[in-house]
Parts: C-alpha cells; sequence; structure tokens
C-alpha cells in the first residue's frame, strides 16, 4: 500500500509500517475536519487556514483569574459533577435508606416491546475460542456512565424539533421514516459521558438542566416502545444486556476519505495495458442515449462515515471491572467512537427473547443475582483462557 | 532561522489550530520569527551622541558580549540526552544500553514475552484496555501450558490436537522462520522436509488446540524472518523428527547461528536482495543479478534509514509503553511462578496421599 501523506497535526503521522489490520484503503484521521463534504468553502468552516489568515480563539469566561483560582474552580465544577453522577447512579439508588418498594415494572410484551439501548465506546478486538476449538473475534465495547434524558411519546414526534428539518438526503427519498409515520415508538434520549460544564456551551448544558443531569459529551436516542419507556434521571448500566443476549451495534464507519469509483462502488475501471488510453480506473459512461445522469449515480465522492448497523451479534462475555461488552464479530467504527448497542431486531432474536424476556424496561439492582457478578462472565460455549480445550472424542 | 534547526525540525511544521476548550496560546505565524534583539551601544558612543543630539530615552542594558553566539535558542544538553532517552535514538544509543536503562524489570522476561510489546500501529488503532486484556489472558493461558523462550532460528516441536490423527495428537517439527504480530494474535511458522516435500505450518501460539510446545534447540539467525529459505537448498530446513532437545541455560545469552546461506539460482519467490538480510551469502547472491540489481541492492544496504528519524520513530514502539507492558508483564510472570509452586506442592501432596492409601491397601 502506498503511504499517505502526512497530515498537518504532526502528533502521531499515520503509520508507514504495514500491518495486516489497516485495511488498503486509509482512514481519514480526523473526520470532523479532513473531510470535505461539501465544495462550498465558507470562512467558519473548521478546516486548517493558511498561516495568514488571523484566527483568534474566543476569550475564555475565567481568563481574567489567576491559574491557581482556575484550577480551584476546575476541580470544583468536576467535583459536583461527580456528585451528580454518583447521587444517580444505581449503587446509590440501591443503598439509599429512603428507597421505596419498586414500581411495578412493566411485563416484556412479545411483538410490542422494544427496549432503550446503551451507547457504547469501541475499543479493540481481542480474540477467544469456543470450546469445539473455533476461533472467534471479539468487539470489546466499554459502556460509560449514561442515563436517560428525555422521553418523547409517539404522538410528539410531529413536533420534535430536530425532526422538522429534514437532513438532505431526505430530498432524494420521496418516503418519510416509518418510525416516524407509523408512530409506534418513541424516541428515547440518552446522554453518556459526564464532563466539565466548561467544555460546553449553555445551550448545550441546558439540555441537560432540564433533567438536573451533569452536561455529557454524547446525546443519542433510541427508538423505544412506549411499555419501556424510562424517565430522564434514570441509569443505564452494563447489566441492560446479559450474555447470551443478540443486539445490534449501529455506528458510524470508518472514513475512507475522498475515493474513487473502484474502491467506494467496485466499479471494474479499464484495462491496465493493450492500449488502453487514459482509462485505467474511471467510471466511464454517465449515462446513455443522450439521456440525463440520473439522481444518485455512483461517483466518487466521500466513502465511509455513514451510519451502518451490525445486526444479530450475540454477547459472549461481559466484564465488570473496565465495564466491558464482548461481542463476537466486527462492528463499524474506528477504535474509540461511539456506538449504539440495542436489542436486535431480527426477527428470530426477537423470537426467543419472548422465551427468555430481558429485565424490562432496564437493569436495576433488585435484578442483581446474590453475591453480585463475577468479574468475568463467560457465554457457557467460550473457552476461558485459564482453561484446557477438551475436544470430545 | 529556527525552522531550520535540528530541534525544532519537526515542531516547525506545526500548525495548532484554535480548539475550543483547550487552553493552549495560539501560536501564530509571528511566533516563529525569531524575537527581535535590541543593542544598547556603548558609553563612549552613547555620550557623543547625547551631545550630538538633544535627549535619547533610555535603552536596555548593555549587551554581553558573546550575544552572537548564544543567539539561537536550544536545548540544553541535559535536556537532549532525556530526548534521546526517551526516544531511542542518538549517537549514544545501542541495545545494550536501552535494555540496562530499563533496570527494573530483568531481562529474562523480554526473552520470554517478547509478543506483550504493544502493536506498531497508527495510535488511533490502539488502546490501554485492551492491551492489559490482551496481556492477561496472555499469561492466563501460560497457565495451561509451557509456552518457552524461542527465537526465529529455533527449533521446535509442537503438538496440536487433531481427531482424525491416530492419537488425537499431531506432532510438527521444524525451524521457526518467522514470528508475527502481537498479544493474542502471535503466530509462528514452522518448516520442515516431510517425505521430500517442503512443509510450512503456521501456528497461532495462544490457540488452546494446541496440547504442547517443545523447544529442541535454542538459537537466534541473523535475521528475523527465514523466509528465503524457500529458495535454499532443503538441506537448511531437513530437521528429524526424532531430534533430541538440546539443553540450555537461561542466563546464558541466546546463542547466533551467524551462517550465510546459499541461495538456489533464481527465478527466486521474492527479490530477497533488497530486503537487507544478513543471513544470506551476499557475494553468492549478487552473482546471479545483474549490474543494475546489484546497485539497487548496495544501495539499499547503505542503511540511509538509520537516519531517517520519521521512520525510526514509526516503526518502533515508544520506550514508555513497552516499559509498562513489561513491567505489568512481570508482575504477572511473578504471580504465574506462585501458581506453578503451588499446582507443584499440590500434585506432591496428592502423590503422597496415593501412596499411602496403597500402602495401606
Amino acid at each position: 500500500a502506498s503511504a499517505p501523506a502526512l497530515s498537518s497535526q504532526l502528533i502521531v503521522a499515520m503509520a508507514t509500517a504495514p500491518h495486516t489490520w489497516l485495511r488498503l484503503v486509509p482512514s481519514c484521521r480526523s473526520y470532523s475536519k479532513a473531510t470535505r463534504l461539501y465544495k462550498i468553502d465558507y470562512p467558519w468552516k473548521d478546516e486548517p487556514k493558511p498561516h495568514w489568515v488571523r484566527q483568534f480563539e474566543a476569550r475564555r469566561v475565567d481568563a481574567d483569574l489567576t491559574p491557581e483560582n482556575r484550577d480551584w474552580l476546575r476541580q470544583w465544577r468536576l467535583q459536583r459533577v461527580r456528585d451528580a453522577v454518583a447521587s444517580s447512579s444505581e449503587a446509590a439508588a440501591a443503598a439509599s435508606p429512603l428507597k421505596e418498594p419498586p414500581a411495578a415494572r412493566p411485563l416484556w410484551t412479545p411483538r410490542v416491546s422494544q427496549r432503550c439501548g446503551l451507547v457504547g465506546i469501541k475499543l479493540g478486538i481481542l480474540p477467544m475460542w469456543y470450546r469445539n476449538g473455533q476461533k472467534v473475534h471479539t468487539t470489546v465495547v466499554q459502556i460509560p456512565d449514561q442515563r436517560v434524558l428525555r422521553w418523547v411519546p409517539p404522538e410528539d414526534l410531529g413536533n420534535y424539533a430536530s425532526l422538522r428539518e429534514m437532513r438532505p438526503y431526505r430530498l432524494n427519498q420521496s418516503f418519510l421514516p416509518r418510525w416516524l409515520t407509523q408512530q409506534r415508538w418513541g424516541l428515547q434520549l440518552v446522554g453518556a459521558v459526564p464532563a466539565d460544564p466548561a467544555n460546553f456551551t449553555a445551550q448545550w448544558c441546558g439540555i441537560f438542566k432540564a433533567a438536573g443531569l451533569p452536561p455529557m459529551r454524547k446525546i443519542s436516542r433510541f427508538l423505544v416502545s412506549p411499555d419501556a419507556a424510562l424517565q430522564p434521571g434514570a441509569c443505564l448500566g452494563l447489566h441492560h444486556f446479559r450474555v447470551g443476549d443478540c443486539v445490534d451495534v449501529v455506528a458510524r464507519t470508518v472514513n475512507r476519505g475522498f475515493q474513487g469509483v473502484m474502491e467506494r462502488h467496485l466499479m471494474e475501471g479499464g484495462p491496465a495495458a493493450h492500449g488502453s488510453t487514459k482509462f485505467h480506473r474511471k467510471m466511464g459512461s454517465a449515462a446513455g442515449g443522450g439521456g440525463p445522469i440520473y439522481r444518485g449515480k455512483r461517483m466518487p465522492g466521500v466513502m465511509g462515515n455513514r451510519f451502518r448497523a451490525a445486526r444479530s451479534l450475540p454477547v459472549l462475555r461481559v466484564n465488570t471491572k473496565h465495564r466491558l461488552l464482548f461481542i463476537k464479530g466486527f462492528t463499524p467504527g474506528p477504535p474509540h467512537s461511539y456506538c449504539q448497542i440495542m436489542d436486535s431486531w431480527m426477527l428470530d432474536v426477537r423470537r426467543s427473547l419472548d422465551a427468555n424476556p430481558p429485565p424490562m424496561p432496564t437493569y436495576f439492582a433488585e435484578d442483581a443475582p446474590e453475591g453480585g457478578y463475577p468479574e468475568d462472565v463467560y457465554h457457557p460455549d467460550l473457552l476461558p483462557y485459564d482453561q484446557p480445550l477438551e475436544l470430545p472424542d | 532561522h529556527p525552522a531550520r534547526d535540528a530541534t525544532s525540525a519537526i515542531s516547525s511544521s506545526w500548525q495548532l489550530r484554535p480548539v475550543p476548550g483547550l487552553q493552549v496560546p495560539l501560536r501564530l505565524p509571528s511566533d516563529r520569527r525569531p524575537p527581535v534583539r535590541r543593542f544598547a551601544c556603548p558609553a563612549s558612543i552613547a555620550a557623543a551622541s547625547a551631545a550630538a543630539s538633544p535627549a535619547v530615552p533610555p535603552g536596555p542594558p548593555l549587551a554581553p558580549a558573546g550575544i552572537a553566539r548564544v543567539y539561537k535558542p536550544r536545548l540544553s544538553p541535559e535536556a537532549m540526552k532525556e530526548f534521546w532517552r526517551l526516544s531511542g535514538i542518538g549517537p549514544d544509543h545501542s541495545r545494550a544500553k536501552a535494555a540496562d536503562q530499563q533496570a527494573e524489570v530483568p531481562p529474562e522476561i523480554k526473552r520470554l514475552y517478547q509478543e506483550a510489546l504493544p502493536p506498531i500501529v497508527s495510535q488511533d488503532y490502539r488502546d490501554p484496555i485492551v492491551e492489559s486484556l490482551h496481556r492477561a489472558e496472555m499469561m492466563r493461558r501460560r497457565r495451561v501450558i509451557n509456552i518457552p523462550e524461542f527465537h526465529v532460528g529455533s527449533i521446535l516441536a509442537v503438538s496440536v490436537m487433531d481427531k482424525h490423527a491416530p492419537n488425537k495428537v499431531n506432532r510438527f517439527v521444524g525451524l521457526c522462520i518467522l514470528r508475527r504480530h502481537t498479544g493474542l494474535f502471535t503466530t509462528f511458522t514452522l518448516r520442515n522436509m516431510v517425505d521430500q516435500v517442503c512443509v510450512q505450518i503456521e501456528y497461532e501460539l495462544y490457540s488452546p488446540s494446541i496440547v504442547s510446545i517443545q523447544l529442541l534447540k535454542l538459537e537466534r539467525r541473523l535475521d528475523d524472518n527465514l523466509l528465503y529459505l524457500m529458495d535454499a537448498p532443503h538441506s537448511h530446513c531437513t530437521i528429524p523428527f526424532d531430534m533430541v532437545p538440546e539443553p540450555y541455560s537461561r542466563n546464558d545469552p541466546v546463542p547466533v547461528n551467524r551462517e550465510r546461506v546459499r541461495l538456489n539460482p533464481p527465478p527466486w519467490m521474492c527479490k530477497w536482495h533488497l530486503h537487507g538480510y544478513q543471513g544470506i551469502d551476499l557475494e553468492h547472491l549478487y552473482s546471479y543479478l545483474s549490474d543494475k540489481d546489484v546497485a539497487k541492492a548496495i544501495e539499499f544496504s547503505k542503511a540511509y534509514k538509520r537516519y531517517d528519524l520519521l521512520d525510526q520513530y514509526l516503526n518502533r514502539v515508544p520506550v514508555p509503553d513497552a516499559d509498562y507492558a513489561f513491567k505489568d508483564i512481570f508482575i504477572q510472570h511473578q504471580e504465574l511462578l506462585q501458581h506453578q509452586q503451588q499446582q507443584q506442592q499440590q500434585s506432591s501432596k496428592k502423590s503422597e496421599v496415593i501412596s499411602k492409601l496403597t500402602g495401606t491397601v
């Protein structure tokens, strides 16, 4: 593979040493800044500017303070965030002396119930082996601190602000999505990764203030049936999914940058030799018979950086120490990217959940087994590394 | 000019952009230009000019004589030495010295756990939790099976589970020609002649279907891989299956086999002259090549990569990361030894109990 050009941020350039896990088509390091999704150049675009352009940082609110006071205030803010996270955690709810008896929890209704999902951070890949000697690659996903932010019932979907402004690709489609028209499911907003409020704008912090939560880096939304709705402030934990549950993982795929049609759409291109004149990697014809080029014609452009779902992946192992889920197979996205994990929408998985319903609407401390969970919970078909393989004769 | 200074060769191409929420002073292009130094003129000339012209505002104090020589900002020698030590490159650097600097971890750990080093990939693909999980699982597997220290050039006997074999176990003896990847993905390739047929088998080091790995001969070669043996006479990789293991001591350094292999005449599977192999008889190799190819090979062997700082930076594991990995492994290695001692005690107790029972019965 040819070595890619060095980016302007020379902290770590892309590796020139070939590694088998790197694909031939390189991934862009910072997709939000380096890719040109639009050809229009506007002054406030977040792109490296030439050195003659004057750039100034916005003046910070605490710029007039001494460094010591600034640090003290930052620690005070972080402590408040930590207190807010600890007070709303499931451990606090279990240990509270004022704990009321559990309210009636909704029952799992076949073909109706759809639970909320979790926000995860994809970390990497760990190989494991089954008890029959077969190898399986597992994706390690970390479940950070997350809380429920808002519940939007199905009737209010039409009024929801972010849905009133349609995304550009909706203009190509003549039908609205079914989850918007059927109004069967509502939207559950979940916030993940609490952080220092000084990192965000006041408008962003205001979203969380209404729910009484500290501001968080990531907001995700899940399509949830009304019987599994969660109210703001509810804690979503690691044990929302059990070992053996099949999940769908939705994430933004790795950004491959601007690619030609041969990589992007697997077109054949032209012959390398035999007199081919300047036609080796081109698209060829764009239309036929003098007709217009239709909308959606496959052409070069940015490859990747799209939301895709990996369906029906079983959870093979749960690590309670680092809050990790080991999901079989590979999920979209680069390491350290956010992903959404939810109960699989595949019909065979839904039917199997009717027989073995998961904790509804989510996992609470009262669902814990006696003695708590061990550090590692393995799927019965999975072979832990400290056990020898015993094949049947 | 700062941009041409060796110490700022990398920093001169940085262009820091404002990131909201980040308390970093913005570096403007004016920062890269050297600061303007104003020198005061000597007192005699000042007096003469003051007499000639009206009041002159007092300037900065008189500059010292040697200001021209120390004008460019330089790193102190101590800071430079620290930089070389952390980067692992520089005139004083050598393998032995780097190993001595990591004095807390004994050298046998680095020989036993070569695959504990993190992979050499872009930082975007590396994660400390995943790497620690790899190391923990590696040590868990070593409680079940003994994985000896071996290098490329050593001779191993590997037994794997095979349900179609007569004893359900398939044993293969071969010369290790390749050792790839890190962590739980580590693989090694053994090569041998079986019924006048060259056989190469790649095994995953931490696969549970491996029953045992036995080291028959501990040896090292001059190269990281011996793929050129594919184009060498078969005598170089013919190892008898009933080879008796040769004893070795862990404290002694690994013996290096400095033999130089004479390859078969071309065509070859690969352009062996363009990879810097030291284990090939180069004079014999060049006798097969045209002048153009020989010139190319000689230019490759000029070792210009020794001066390519970025190539060295990208193709090495950072020293702090390697230190951390080996220290983590060292702690788990000591726990493994304790576990093995406990197992031995238990097995000896069991044998005592059994002998007592059989004695009484």
